[in-house]
């Protein structure tokens, strides 16, 4: 209960930024406008290959991948709080720094489905990737377990990245440059080596385009609520690791005084 | 003339210093490599083995445009949010050739992406992409750099004039890459989206670098590098009127250390 108040708390902060940063039409033109402009990129590297399957097969990736993509900033996001002086304080309160940082970006995961949602179901039947109502449906829930277990993952490097805030940028934009080639959004993950492949498992996401896939094919709703469950799975051991690695920057911190209201 | 070659060779030196001293403006050249990786990815799983070109310069344009826009993009901003364009401004040293200066730096350490590419596509994929015609190669390479530099200064003046423009930075990624044809020549594009992307230099530039690891004849070289050189100086010229405005309002308005 206490975990769900302070979560909620730290989601307003979340909202506030938000809305700080974008307005409607800025997000609009500007956010949306790009990720649009990028889904179309990858699908015209489809174009090029000269395939039509191709040509869908990467709308759908890099549809996904927009959920990557932003979810990502939460590297960048959990970073301004300690700018912003207030670690100590957090450190400090009673209660773990987990519930403050899961809802400290969550502007990222509404943002990011949204922009997936438009890719796949508005510029998806553009290119050939048509969808039934319910096959829409349950492909937009999907893209929210995806952007849910994105977000795990991406808890865990902003726990890492605390310790090295100059690195917050560069550690989101390699983790997606890194998913995207791995992941299944380009090539399918049987192209990779052995130890890739293995890698790839490790990725909510991995799991949450195969379901999309799945439903771009047709009616696979089975197979869609098996891989999204796989995903979710995934994501809680990444919850687990982001739990500990804050746990341990919080005691590190306590230990070396390198908690400290300055910027660094 | 001397005066201002001084002056620029002092922005160079300054951003020379700081440029490896900040992990995050070195971001593009970092994700380049990854980048290639997934293009070539795509041409090699599709058998698709003589796109290769493509995937190894795409990623560098990429990387070209990207630092241009983020680090370039921010540097009036960040003398301004350090508190050092005030004083900077009050130098008898005029402003334009030490933007200049640092431009050219950033552009042309963004270079190294191509070289990385070609090192990916080498070292991960055992592929060498040849460069037939090396001089013409070099040429559109150094054309790029100019015209790259010209319109990152025109960046850097827009985002501190229209501070909404500020939001649309982030956003002016992926739209010019496909409108500059650095993956799918602009040739492949829709009728109706030709003619704008024929107002964007890397459009031409991509057309050119790809035509030079092409083996077969480059028709009209001079003329388009010529162009491409044409772009660079249009770009300077509305980058030095933008500073020009950034200068004059920020002194009138008071707001030479911060908005």
């Amino acid at each position: 209960m206490q975990w769900f108040r302070v979560s909620r708390a730290s989601m307003a902060n979340a909202v506030q930024d938000f809305a700080a940063t974008y307005t409607v039409r800025t997000w609009a033109f500007g956010w949306l406008g790009r990720i649009v402009a990028q889904v179309v990129f990858y699908t015209l590297v489809g174009r090029l290959i000269g395939a039509a399957d191709q040509e869908r097969y990467l709308l759908v990736g890099a549809s996904v991948m927009a959920i990557v993509t932003e979810v990502m900033l939460t590297c960048a996001s959990s970073t301004w709080e300690r700018r912003a002086g207030t670690l100590p304080l957090l450190v400090a309160a009673p209660t773990s720094l987990l519930p403050v940082f899961a809802g400290r970006s969550v502007q990222w995961l509404v943002s990011s489905v949204a922009t997936s949602s438009v890719s796949l179901f508005a510029i998806g039947p553009l290119f050939g990737v048509t969808w039934t109502v319910s096959r829409a449906v349950a492909a937009a829930v999907v893209l929210v377990v995806c952007a849910v277990g994105t977000y795990c993952m991406a808890l865990a490097l902003a726990a890492l990245v605390l310790s090295v805030m100059e690195l917050r940028n560069l550690v989101g934009n390699l983790a997606t440059a890194l998913t995207t080639a791995v992941c299944g959004a380009v090539v399918p993950v049987g192209f990779w080596p052995r130890w890739v492949q293995a890698v790839a498992v490790a990725l909510p996401v991995t799991h949450g385009l195969r379901a999309v896939r799945a439903l771009v094919a047709g009616p696979a709703y089975l197979a869609a609520l098996r891989d999204s469950a796989l995903a979710l799975a995934v994501a809680a051991v990444w919850l687990a690791v982001a739990d500990g690695l804050f746990r341990w920057l919080s005691e590190r911190g306590r230990r070396d005084g390198s908690i400290e209201f300055a910027d660094n | 003339m001397i005066e201002n070659l001084r002056t620029a060779l002092a922005g160079a030196r300054f951003e020379l210093r700081v440029l490896p001293r900040s992990p995050g403006d070195l971001m593009a050249l970092v994700t380049a490599p990854v980048t290639t990786i997934v293009f070539l990815a795509i041409t090699q799983h599709a058998g698709r083995h003589d796109l290769a070109t493509y995937a190894v310069l795409g990623p560098a344009l990429m990387a070209l445009w990207s630092m241009a826009l983020m680090v370039c993009g921010e540097m009036i901003d960040a003398e301004r949010a350090g508190g050092t364009f005030e004083a900077l401004v009050a130098t008898p040293a005029r402003p334009l050739p030490l933007l200049a200066g640092r431009i050219v730096v950033v552009v042309t350490v963004s270079l190294l992406s191509f070289a990385e590419s070609w090192l990916v596509a080498a070292l991960v994929f055992s592929i060498v992409v040849p460069v037939p015609h090396p001089g013409l190669f070099v040429a559109a390479l150094l054309a790029t750099v100019l015209a790259m530099a010209g319109w990152a200064s025109i960046m850097a003046s827009v985002f501190v004039l229209a501070r909404s423009a500020r939001i649309f930075q982030n956003s002016l990624s992926f739209p010019f890459y496909v409108l500059g044809g650095v993956m799918l020549p602009v040739s492949q594009l829709p009728d109706w989206l030709r003619p704008v992307t024929r107002l964007v230099f890397l459009s031409w530039s991509s057309d050119l670098l790809r035509d030079s690891l092409n083996s077969v004849g480059v028709r009209y070289a001079v003329p388009r590098i010529g162009l491409v050189l044409g772009f660079a100086v249009v770009g300077l010229l509305i980058g030095r009127v933008l500073l020009n405005a950034v200068l004059n309002r920020s002194r009138t308005a008071g707001t030479l250390a911060y908005a």
